[in-house]
Protein backbone atom coordinates (compact mmCIF):
# COMPACT_ATOMS: atom_id res chain seq x y z
CA UNK A 1 0.00 0.00 0.00
CA UNK A 2 1.53 3.57 -0.60
CA UNK A 3 0.77 6.66 1.33
CA UNK A 4 -3.14 6.82 1.79
CA UNK A 5 -2.49 10.38 3.44
CA UNK A 6 -0.24 11.55 0.65
CA UNK A 7 -3.08 10.21 -2.21
CA UNK A 8 -5.78 11.50 -0.24
CA UNK A 9 -3.90 14.78 -0.30
CA UNK A 10 -3.37 14.16 -4.05
CA UNK A 11 -6.61 13.75 -4.87
CA UNK A 12 -7.83 16.08 -2.68
CA UNK A 13 -8.26 19.23 -4.67
CA UNK A 14 -10.80 19.93 -7.00
CA UNK A 15 -8.53 20.86 -10.13
CA UNK A 16 -6.77 17.80 -9.48
CA UNK A 17 -9.69 15.49 -9.36
CA UNK A 18 -10.68 17.01 -12.71
CA UNK A 19 -7.73 15.83 -14.04
CA UNK A 20 -7.85 12.81 -12.58
CA UNK A 21 -11.44 11.95 -13.36
CA UNK A 22 -10.87 13.01 -17.36
CA UNK A 23 -7.49 10.19 -17.78
CA UNK A 24 -10.39 7.96 -15.58
CA UNK A 25 -12.32 8.38 -18.92
CA UNK A 26 -10.63 9.05 -21.94
CA UNK A 27 -6.73 7.23 -21.06
CA UNK A 28 -3.50 9.71 -22.30
CA UNK A 29 -3.37 13.20 -22.53
CA UNK A 30 -0.38 15.71 -23.37
CA UNK A 31 -0.29 18.73 -20.45
CA UNK A 32 -1.79 20.95 -23.17
CA UNK A 33 -4.53 18.84 -23.84
CA UNK A 34 -5.17 18.44 -19.71
CA UNK A 35 -4.71 22.28 -19.59
CA UNK A 36 -7.21 23.01 -22.10
CA UNK A 37 -10.71 22.93 -20.73
CA UNK A 38 -8.98 23.84 -17.37
CA UNK A 39 -9.41 27.98 -16.03
CA UNK A 40 -5.72 27.60 -15.19
CA UNK A 41 -2.07 28.68 -16.59
CA UNK A 42 -0.18 26.25 -18.10
CA UNK A 43 2.26 26.40 -14.85
CA UNK A 44 -0.36 25.94 -12.73
CA UNK A 45 -1.55 22.99 -14.40
CA UNK A 46 1.90 21.53 -14.48
CA UNK A 47 2.15 22.18 -10.50
CA UNK A 48 -1.16 19.99 -9.91
CA UNK A 49 0.18 17.35 -12.78
CA UNK A 50 3.45 17.08 -10.26
CA UNK A 51 1.62 16.91 -7.35
CA UNK A 52 -0.31 13.60 -8.22
CA UNK A 53 2.99 12.12 -10.36
CA UNK A 54 4.58 12.26 -6.87
CA UNK A 55 2.09 10.65 -5.17
CA UNK A 56 1.99 7.81 -8.05
CA UNK A 57 -1.82 8.90 -9.22
CA UNK A 58 -0.01 9.29 -12.41
CA UNK A 59 2.75 7.99 -14.57
CA UNK A 60 4.61 9.93 -17.73
CA UNK A 61 5.28 8.72 -20.97
CA UNK A 62 7.57 10.76 -23.73
CA UNK A 63 6.67 10.44 -26.96
CA UNK A 64 8.89 11.92 -29.02
CA UNK A 65 8.98 15.81 -27.70
CA UNK A 66 5.77 15.31 -26.15
CA UNK A 67 5.20 14.45 -22.33
CA UNK A 68 1.61 12.30 -21.78
CA UNK A 69 -0.03 11.32 -18.66
CA UNK A 70 -2.03 8.38 -17.63
CA UNK A 71 -3.19 7.15 -14.29
CA UNK A 72 -1.12 4.65 -12.92
CA UNK A 73 -3.32 1.60 -11.97
CA UNK A 74 -1.93 0.46 -9.47
CA UNK A 75 -3.20 3.49 -7.85
CA UNK A 76 -6.28 3.01 -8.23
CA UNK A 77 -6.28 -0.37 -7.28
CA UNK A 78 -4.51 0.63 -4.06
CA UNK A 79 -7.41 3.27 -3.49
CA UNK A 80 -9.87 0.50 -4.29
CA UNK A 81 -8.48 -1.96 -2.08
CA UNK A 82 -8.54 1.00 0.26
CA UNK A 83 -12.56 1.48 0.24
CA UNK A 84 -13.21 -2.37 0.12
CA UNK A 85 -11.74 -2.63 3.84
CA UNK A 86 -14.15 0.23 4.73
CA UNK A 87 -17.03 -1.98 3.50
CA UNK A 88 -15.93 -5.39 5.24
CA UNK A 89 -15.51 -3.18 8.52
CA UNK A 90 -19.09 -2.25 8.30
CA UNK A 91 -20.33 -5.45 6.70
CA UNK A 92 -19.40 -7.28 9.00
CA UNK A 93 -20.25 -4.55 12.05
CA UNK A 94 -24.05 -4.88 10.93
CA UNK A 95 -23.95 -8.59 11.00
CA UNK A 96 -22.49 -8.64 15.00
CA UNK A 97 -24.86 -5.51 15.51
CA UNK A 98 -27.92 -7.64 14.14
CA UNK A 99 -26.92 -10.58 16.50
CA UNK A 100 -26.43 -8.76 19.58
CA UNK A 101 -30.40 -7.03 19.26
CA UNK A 102 -31.51 -10.07 19.01
CA UNK A 103 -30.11 -11.37 22.10
CA UNK A 104 -30.97 -8.08 24.07
CA UNK A 105 -34.64 -9.25 23.00
CA UNK A 106 -34.95 -12.39 23.65
CA UNK A 107 -33.76 -11.45 27.33
CA UNK B 1 -25.59 12.92 -10.87
CA UNK B 2 -26.54 13.65 -6.77
CA UNK B 3 -24.88 16.00 -4.44
CA UNK B 4 -23.71 13.07 -2.64
CA UNK B 5 -21.56 12.18 -5.41
CA UNK B 6 -18.50 12.99 -3.57
CA UNK B 7 -19.26 10.39 -0.95
CA UNK B 8 -17.37 7.49 -1.38
CA UNK B 9 -19.61 4.28 -0.48
CA UNK B 10 -23.24 3.90 1.22
CA UNK B 11 -25.09 0.66 2.84
CA UNK B 12 -28.54 0.17 4.18
CA UNK B 13 -29.39 -2.23 6.04
CA UNK B 14 -32.84 -3.17 7.94
CA UNK B 15 -32.56 -4.64 11.30
CA UNK B 16 -35.50 -6.31 12.94
CA UNK B 17 -35.29 -3.99 16.16
CA UNK B 18 -37.14 -0.65 16.62
CA UNK B 19 -35.17 2.89 16.35
CA UNK B 20 -34.92 3.42 19.62
CA UNK B 21 -32.86 0.09 20.08
CA UNK B 22 -30.41 0.54 17.55
CA UNK B 23 -29.51 4.67 17.78
CA UNK B 24 -29.03 2.93 21.39
CA UNK B 25 -26.58 0.51 20.22
CA UNK B 26 -24.59 3.01 18.62
CA UNK B 27 -24.39 6.23 21.34
CA UNK B 28 -24.20 3.69 24.77
CA UNK B 29 -20.68 2.82 24.93
CA UNK B 30 -21.39 -0.59 26.41
CA UNK B 31 -23.44 -1.97 23.62
CA UNK B 32 -21.45 -0.82 20.66
CA UNK B 33 -18.19 -2.06 22.30
CA UNK B 34 -20.23 -5.43 21.76
CA UNK B 35 -20.56 -5.38 17.79
CA UNK B 36 -17.84 -2.57 16.71
CA UNK B 37 -15.78 -4.35 14.18
CA UNK B 38 -14.79 -7.24 11.88
CA UNK B 39 -15.97 -10.97 12.93
CA UNK B 40 -13.90 -11.98 16.39
CA UNK B 41 -13.00 -8.63 17.16
CA UNK B 42 -13.02 -7.39 20.81
CA UNK B 43 -13.22 -4.30 21.99
CA UNK B 44 -10.87 -4.07 25.28
CA UNK B 45 -10.48 -0.37 25.16
CA UNK B 46 -12.79 2.42 24.32
CA UNK B 47 -14.61 5.74 25.11
CA UNK B 48 -17.15 7.70 23.58
CA UNK B 49 -18.22 11.57 25.03
CA UNK B 50 -21.52 11.54 22.92
CA UNK B 51 -22.37 15.27 22.53
CA UNK B 52 -21.24 17.33 19.54
CA UNK B 53 -17.68 18.61 19.80
CA UNK B 54 -17.24 15.01 21.54
CA UNK B 55 -14.20 12.74 20.86
CA UNK B 56 -14.60 8.93 20.49
CA UNK B 57 -12.01 6.02 20.16
CA UNK B 58 -12.16 2.41 19.77
CA UNK B 59 -9.07 -0.18 19.95
CA UNK B 60 -9.75 -3.61 18.27
CA UNK B 61 -8.17 -6.59 19.37
CA UNK B 62 -8.59 -8.75 16.09
CA UNK B 63 -8.04 -12.25 16.08
CA UNK B 64 -4.78 -12.16 14.65
CA UNK B 65 -3.18 -10.56 16.92
CA UNK B 66 -3.72 -6.73 15.43
CA UNK B 67 -4.88 -3.98 17.31
CA UNK B 68 -6.24 -1.09 15.10
CA UNK B 69 -7.23 1.73 17.12
CA UNK B 70 -9.59 4.44 15.49
CA UNK B 71 -11.02 7.80 16.77
CA UNK B 72 -13.09 10.81 15.98
CA UNK B 73 -15.72 13.77 16.92
CA UNK B 74 -18.93 13.51 16.97
CA UNK B 75 -20.21 16.30 14.61
CA UNK B 76 -24.33 15.76 14.78
CA UNK B 77 -26.73 13.91 17.46
CA UNK B 78 -30.22 13.75 16.41
CA UNK B 79 -31.72 11.19 18.87
CA UNK B 80 -33.31 7.77 17.14
CA UNK B 81 -32.34 9.76 13.50
CA UNK B 82 -28.94 10.51 12.44
CA UNK B 83 -25.62 10.51 14.01
CA UNK B 84 -22.43 11.94 11.98
CA UNK B 85 -18.52 11.56 13.37
CA UNK B 86 -15.40 11.71 11.65
CA UNK B 87 -13.21 8.46 11.82
CA UNK B 88 -9.51 8.06 11.67
CA UNK B 89 -7.30 5.40 11.88
CA UNK B 90 -4.35 5.63 14.60
CA UNK B 91 -1.32 5.31 12.15
CA UNK B 92 2.47 3.33 13.28
CA UNK B 93 3.87 6.35 14.20
CA UNK B 94 1.10 7.62 16.44
CA UNK B 95 -0.71 10.04 14.26
CA UNK B 96 -4.08 10.60 12.86
CA UNK B 97 -4.53 9.02 9.43
CA UNK B 98 -6.83 10.84 6.69
CA UNK B 99 -9.73 11.25 8.09
CA UNK B 100 -13.54 10.15 6.50
CA UNK B 101 -16.20 11.40 8.27
CA UNK B 102 -18.96 8.55 8.41
CA UNK B 103 -23.16 9.66 8.50
CA UNK B 104 -25.82 7.37 9.66
CA UNK B 105 -29.11 7.48 9.06
CA UNK B 106 -31.95 5.72 11.07
CA UNK B 107 -35.58 5.27 9.98
CA UNK B 108 -38.35 3.20 10.30
CA UNK B 109 -39.19 0.37 8.55
CA UNK B 110 -42.44 -1.12 9.69
CA UNK B 111 -41.65 -2.50 13.44
CA UNK B 112 -37.80 -2.43 11.88
CA UNK B 113 -34.99 -0.01 11.42
CA UNK B 114 -33.20 0.98 8.03
CA UNK B 115 -30.03 2.06 8.73
CA UNK B 116 -28.02 4.16 6.18
CA UNK B 117 -24.51 4.75 6.43
CA UNK B 118 -22.54 6.69 3.94
CA UNK B 119 -18.72 7.31 4.51
CA UNK B 120 -17.05 10.09 2.68
CA UNK B 121 -13.56 9.99 1.26
CA UNK B 122 -12.76 13.42 1.54
CA UNK B 123 -14.13 14.49 5.42
CA UNK B 124 -12.06 17.74 5.04
CA UNK B 125 -13.29 19.02 1.69
CA UNK B 126 -17.02 17.66 1.69
CA UNK B 127 -16.73 20.27 4.54
CA UNK B 128 -14.88 23.38 2.46
CA UNK B 129 -16.28 22.82 -0.99
CA UNK B 130 -20.04 20.96 -0.66
CA UNK B 131 -20.63 22.46 -3.62
CA UNK B 132 -17.31 21.26 -5.96
CA UNK B 133 -18.03 20.57 -9.17
CA UNK B 134 -15.25 18.81 -9.62
CA UNK B 135 -16.40 16.32 -7.18
CA UNK B 136 -19.24 14.57 -9.68
CA UNK B 137 -18.96 11.27 -10.45
CA UNK B 138 -15.71 10.46 -9.46
CA UNK B 139 -16.38 7.08 -7.69
CA UNK B 140 -18.49 5.83 -10.83
CA UNK B 141 -15.43 6.72 -13.08
CA UNK B 142 -13.37 4.98 -11.26
CA UNK B 143 -15.96 1.71 -10.97
CA UNK B 144 -15.87 1.97 -14.62
CA UNK B 145 -11.85 2.26 -14.62
CA UNK B 146 -11.29 -0.73 -12.34
CA UNK B 147 -14.45 -2.83 -14.10
CA UNK B 148 -12.16 -2.50 -17.06
CA UNK B 149 -9.12 -2.72 -16.26
CA UNK B 150 -9.93 -6.25 -14.76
Amino acid sequence: MPEMPTLFGALADPTRLAIVERLLREGERSVGEIAEPLPLTLPAISRHIRVLEEAGVLERRVDRQWRRYRIRAQAMHDLDEWMARYRSFWTASFDRLERMIEKRRKK
Amino acid sequence: MSKDADRTFRMERVISAPVEEVFDAFVIPEQLASWWGPEGASIPDYSMDVRPGGKWRTVMQLPDGNKPEVSGVYRTIEKNKRLVFTWAWKQDDGSRGHETEVTVTFEPAGKNTRITLVQSLFAEVAHRDRHGEGWESSFNSLEKYLARAA
